[in-house]
């Protein structure tokens, strides 16, 4: 099976040397547990029946050696599974995470997080399961049936030919069962993502869910996957009660097999009396394994249906990855251009032949009407999707022969939609650049005019902000963010939208900080008002994602275009004859 | 505020208590005829299985030696009758609790997702997301089988228990003595594991919350953490919190693995000491051959239920630690809730008062202090003021996101009567306002329906209109599925300024009485924004206003623009009756201006 095959190949040397020692520990100590009952054959019939107490003391420490080494050993067994299976889901936690934080935006636009998250903790800790405690189960079982089937072989061939007659027909139900129960695993398994998709995204937005009072509408929504979820659960257990009597009649023809047919044989001579007490003592070491099989299968498809949602993941390669041929930059001069760049997302086109150029150390603006590629140009810039056709070039060398982590590293940006994560707003701000000290964070919030209301809270730059800064206004994230992304001490700075939320006040004392900033660097800002980029070098006006104006300030007023009917309308003047 | 992070363990406030037993036995108790049932169908089926014990020593005794084919065959079939029965029996129970322990899943998440939807937006700001999540899925998930098949199975095995001491203190009690005397050093042993068990069992579930906490976070996170090269960090941070997954985890497993350990061992110390004293008394010819094998038999079958008895215990004491955490979630106080004998709002005139408001997010902080405001019916208010001076707040308790600390908020209602917010249903009183927040989440489905959410039975025209008046229609038409388009938590495909449209869209749609634009149009071009104001300028008529904004160039037209700092009105009045004040605002807009 695939998916075991994988499995092994995740574990490391020390994991298959533990996992051999415990597969070995279980074959062996499944055939002890036939030993005792065989001991106390011996017991009954040297000691109780002869009468005889002298050899009770020894049979009886063979005994209790017998149990205290095989549950001692099992005790072992089981540590040296945990182990591995820790061991491995540790290290597939690790490379999956890894995984996933390097997967392109793409990846991350058709995927939800709620399913990821699934994929993560259940998935994986069935893996964790099929380590410590499945494959154990099926070697206990194969080898308690084999053991037993041997045992009764050198005893009577025949009877144990009749008893294993049943091992074909348990092998045809368990492929019939297999086969019918393995969709509705998937099924279930597709029923707990979306319900884990629901549940974290009533989350996430449980504030849009308050303000239009849709509580009563989200938990019905939450219902029907809730209900779904158990539905599908309940497929399974049908599914599987409908092959159970089957299963356990098998299993319980063992002991009726042994009991009536080896009675008849009794009557026919084949065996005596002695034997058959054999057989029906540890018939049971027949019939247990058989009933453990249906656990067996469902816990088999179970583990195949996560394993192979964890192959996905595992496998699954970006395709924005440093190339092979690379190219090793110590430093970013911020030197950017824009060769005839088009880029289509979804099959529509974002950007359309987008040409223009950055000298380090300039500012570049971008400004135009929603929708119409600003941040799209930022993310190709980053590299965060690859363009369709042109070249995007950072110091003369196209971002495809970057190396990602060099590219991205010299890069600061202040994102319009500002993620903040749970940590202290110091970790926050050293979010890119844990190298700073504490006094260069101060400096940077200084800088984004932040220091001061941080200093206000209740525990200033250790205070915890919750996920997205719940609790925060939107102009005092905005500022964290602008900190945030100083902090790189970028060598291009991108500030998306980033003082859409401040009064002019705030912004033009941050555009004062910005001109003195202690390292040098080529700065991008896209932004809706004339007040945030008209000291650009170069104005870039793009609609439908195209640049339809490019200039000075003063040069695009002139132009009368939509430069200057966006400003007319900030500045209240009149706007007829303007290009509307 | 305790605010809580991801490698932050949450401290469990209150000690192992019965009454989250007896809690979870309110789940259960609705299902008490099925388990009954089920109860009672597992004793059958163990009768008709005891009996197949009694029909082979028939056979082996009786038919065998007499050669009685006739008589074998006979047995034969009364004994597949047995097993039938038993088949039987269990296969119905089987699916009886299945159906139960689905259904008390169902509940549990039911009734916590339930309590989710009340609790104040400060649960959800101190604690990360994916620690909220693991509760209500995998939690849940873990308590099932312990709460259904767990209770049946140590019924029976304590029936069980209950069967054998008496038949074995009715064949010897002397014997039968011995055989229980291991009980109390194994009850001793469990005793002193249960504290360690309990304890690793707790930081297991803490280590295994923080990991899905950061997990969530980094998910959500992933583009900042990619555009700041931040991975190998963060990777780090992830082998940190899987390393105390795996450590808290085998420190786990060693203690409670040693449960089972005794228990097997006890079973044989007691059948070595049990032959021995049977032998030594045999000697005195006190017991006799029959009763000393019997009780051999008694030892695996008192000891095996017990071994199973202290299994179940082993996991009840590993699921009792996520049990706790969900009653935990479900016991958060709900700090908004209707009052007692709220009553509905009737339809609102948009008439609004705020008398004497006094508001702080914590003890001992003030936002605003005596606020007093009234607002006409169709009154276009405008707030502004500097970033965090409270602007959002008066909105926010407005919808009663929050309880004053002091003062009260009525509305008028189109009966003439005056209503407290506090006094009427949460429900009804923010269904007749429309709130547009600052961040504009987007659920995963397509865009119809995330403009739907503002309200549920609206029409494709309707929701079509609605996207025209704010601008948005323009966009969708274009996309590649239109209003079917797929979109996501992420936005995938969708720029912040459309987003925010479509909050917009679905704001508007709601046709509320009183509408608050929090900084709606922030990510929106100038361009699109007029537009968009005369789009609305139809929709906006008869109906109350809120809006903050910092480009004061979008509010001037307001009615009454209120300028908001140190906790409350500084300046009230119209764009020009403040511009000849020469005041706060003059001054903020005339800087505005200028930069511009």
């Amino acid at each position: 099976m695939q998916p075991i095959r994988w499995l092994w190949g995740c574990a490391d040397k020390k994991s298959h040397v533990r996992i051999i020692a415990a597969l070995v520990i279980s074959a062996v100590t499944s055939l002890m547990l036939l030993v005792n009952p065989s001991l106390t054959a011996t017991l009954v019939d040297e000691v109780i029946i002869a009468e005889n107490p002298e050899p009770l003391l020894g049979i009886l420490a063979v005994m209790l050696i017998v149990k205290l080494v095989r549950e001692g050993t099992r005790y072992l067994m089981i540590v040296l599974l945990e182990t591995a299976s820790q061991n491995t889901v540790y290290d597939l936690r690790r490379i999956l995470f890894a995984k996933l934080q390097f997967q392109d935006t793409r990846f991350f636009d058709r995927n939800r997080t709620g399913d990821l998250m699934t994929r993560m903790s259940a998935d994986l800790d069935w893996c964790r399961h099929f380590i410590s405690y499945m494959d154990y189960a099926v070697v206990d079982c194969v080898f308690m049936f084999l053991g037993t089937l041997i045992l009764f072989f050198c005893i009577s061939w025949k009877l144990t030919l009749c008893l294993a007659v049943v091992t074909p027909i348990l092998m045809l139900i368990t492929k019939l069962y297999s086969g019918k129960v393995r969709p509705l695993f998937v099924a279930m398994r597709e029923r707990l993502s979306e319900m884990n998709t629901a549940a974290q995204e009533n989350i996430a937005g449980n504030r849009v869910v308050r303000a239009f009072a849709r509580e009563k509408y989200e938990e019905e929504a939450f219902e029907r996957r809730n209900a779904a979820f158990r539905d599908s659960q309940l497929a399974i257990n049908k599914m599987w009660l409908s092959f159970y009597p089957f299963i356990e009649l098998l299993a319980n023809s063992m002991t009726v097999i042994t009991v009536f047919l080896g009675g008849f044989f009794i009557i026919l001579g084949e065996i005596t009396p002695g034997e058959l007490t054999i057989f029906t003592q540890l018939s049971w070491a027949l019939s247990n394994p058989m009933r453990q099989l249906g656990n067996l299968i469902n816990d088999t498809q179970r583990f195949a249906t996560s394993a192979t949602k964890v192959m996905e993941l595992y496998y699954g390669r970006p395709h924005i990855a440093d190339r092979s041929d690379a190219v090793d930059h110590a430093d970013m001069q911020g030197a950017i251009a824009f060769k005839n760049v088009t880029f289509h997302f979804d099959r529509q086109e974002v950007l359309h032949d987008i040409s223009f150029e950055v000298k380090p150390g300039q500012t570049l603006a971008i400004m135009g009407p929603t929708g119409s590629g600003k941040t799209t140009v930022i993310n190709l810039l980053a590299r965060c999707y690859d363009v369709s056709s042109g070249v995007v070039e950072v110091d003369g060398c196209d971002v495809k022969s970057w190396k990602l982590q060099q590219l991205r590293g010299h890069l600061g940006v202040a994102t319009q939609d500002v993620f903040l994560f749970s940590d202290t707003v110091e970790g926050n701000i050293a979010f890119g650049n844990q190298s700073l000290t504490e006094e260069q964070v101060h400096d940077y919030a200084r800088i984004a005019d932040a220091d001061e209301f941080i200093r206000k809270l209740s525990d200033g730059y250790d205070t915890l902000i919750g996920e997205r800064g719940v609790g925060l206004s939107g102009g005092q994230k905005q500022r964290i963010a602008l900190a945030r992304a100083l902090a790189m001490e970028p060598r291009i700075l991108i500030m998306d939208d980033t003082t859409s939320a401040l009064d002019s006040e705030t912004e033009r004392y941050i555009q004062e900080q910005l001109r003195h900033l202690p390292f040098p660097c080529t700065k991008i800002i896209i932004g809706q008002r004339i007040s945030a980029v008209k000291d650009a070098d170069q104005i870039l006006i793009l609609q439908d994602g195209k640049i339809t104006e490019r200039g000075t300030h003063e040069e695009l007023l002139k132009n009368r275009g939509y430069y200057w009917e966006t400003y007319a309308l900030q500045n209240d003047l009149p706007v007829e004859g303007g290009a509307a | 505020m305790a605010r809580n992070k991801f490698d932050q363990d949450e401290v469990l406030e209150s000690p192992f208590q019965w009454k989250h037993l007896k809690r979870a036995f309110q789940y259960i108790r609705r299902h008490r005829t099925q388990m009954l049932l089920a109860l009672g169908l597992s004793i059958l089926a163990s009768i008709a299985s005891l009996y197949t014990p009694k029909i082979m020593e028939w056979v082996l005794d009786e038919a065998v030696p007499n050669k009685d084919v006739q008589a074998l065959l006979h047995w034969a079939v009364i004994f597949t009758v047995l097993i039938a029965i038993s088949i039987v029996f269990t296969l119905i129970r089987s699916r009886i609790m299945a159906y139960v322990s689905q259904e008390i899943i169902y509940d549990i998440r039911k009734d916590l997702f339930h309590h989710l939807q009340k609790l104040p937006f400060s649960y959800y700001d101190s604690r990360p997301a994916g620690k909220i999540l693991v509760r209500v899925i995998n939690y849940v998930n873990s308590v099932s089988d312990i709460l259904s098949n767990g209770i049946i199975n140590s019924i029976l095995e304590i029936i069980n228990i209950a069967v054998i001491v008496v038949f074995m203190f009715s064949l010897d009690v002397t014997l039968a003595s011995v055989i229980i005397a291991g009980l109390p050093i194994f009850i001793a042993i469990v005793w002193i594991l249960k504290p360690r068990q309990r304890k690793a069992w707790q930081m297991q579930s803490n280590k295994n919350s923080n990991y899905n906490a950061y997990l969530a976070e980094s998910i959500d996170g992933v583009r900042l953490s990619q555009i700041f090269a931040r991975q190998e960090e963060n990777c780090s941070i992830m082998k940190r919190l899987a390393e105390a997954c795996r450590v808290a985890w085998m420190r786990a497993i060693y203690v409670s693995n040693a449960v089972w350990l005794s228990s097997e061992t006890l079973t044989q110390i007691v059948f070595t000491f049990l032959y021995i004293a049977g032998v030594y008394w045999m000697g005195g010819k006190i017991v006799s051959f029959g009763v000393i094998l019997a009780m051999g038999s008694y030892v695996s079958r008192f000891w095996q239920p017990i071994t199973n008895l202290a299994n179940i215990y082993n996991s009840f004491v590993n699921n009792i630690a996520y049990l706790e955490r969900i009653f935990e979630t479900m016991d958060e106080p709900v700090e908004v809730a209707d009052a007692p004998g709220a009553t509905q709002l009737p339809p609102l005139t948009g008439e609004v008062c705020f008398d004497h408001v006094n508001f702080g997010y914590e003890e001992g902080q003030t936002v605003l202090q005596d606020l007093n405001l009234h607002v006409r019916p169709g009154e276009r208010i405008a707030l502004v003021g500097p970033t965090g001076a409270g602007k959002s707040t008066v909105v926010n308790l407005l919808c009663r996101f929050y309880n004053l600390r002091g003062g009260k908020i009525t509305l008028k209602c189109a009966d003439g009567s005056e209503q407290d917010i506090s006094q009427v249903t949460l429900e009804s009183l923010r269904s007749q306002l429309g709130i547009m927040l600052q961040d504009s989440f987007i659920f995963s489905g397509d865009i119809l329906s995330n403009i739907r959410y503002g309200r549920l039975d609206a029409t494709e025209e309707e929701i079509i209109a609605a996207s025209k008046a704010v601008c948005a229609h323009e966009f969708i038409d274009q996309m590649p599925m239109r209003y079917q388009t797929p979109v996501n938590e992420r936005g995938s495909g969708l720029s912040q300024g459309q987003k925010q449209l479509i909050a917009f869209a679905r704001t508007l749609l709601s046709d509320p009485k009183i509408l608050i634009l929090d900084e709606a149009t922030s990510s929106i071009d100038t361009k699109t924004e007029r537009l968009l104001q005369q789009g609305i300028e139809a929709l906006l008529k008869g109906r109350t206003s809120f809006i903050i904004a910092h480009r004061l160039s979008t509010i001037k037209s307001c009615d009454r623009i209120l300028f908001i700092g140190d906790g409350g009105i500084l300046e009230a009045g119209n764009h020009e009756e403040l511009m000849a004040k020469k005041g706060r605002y003059y001054e903020l807009y005339t800087a505005q201006m200028q930069a511009a």
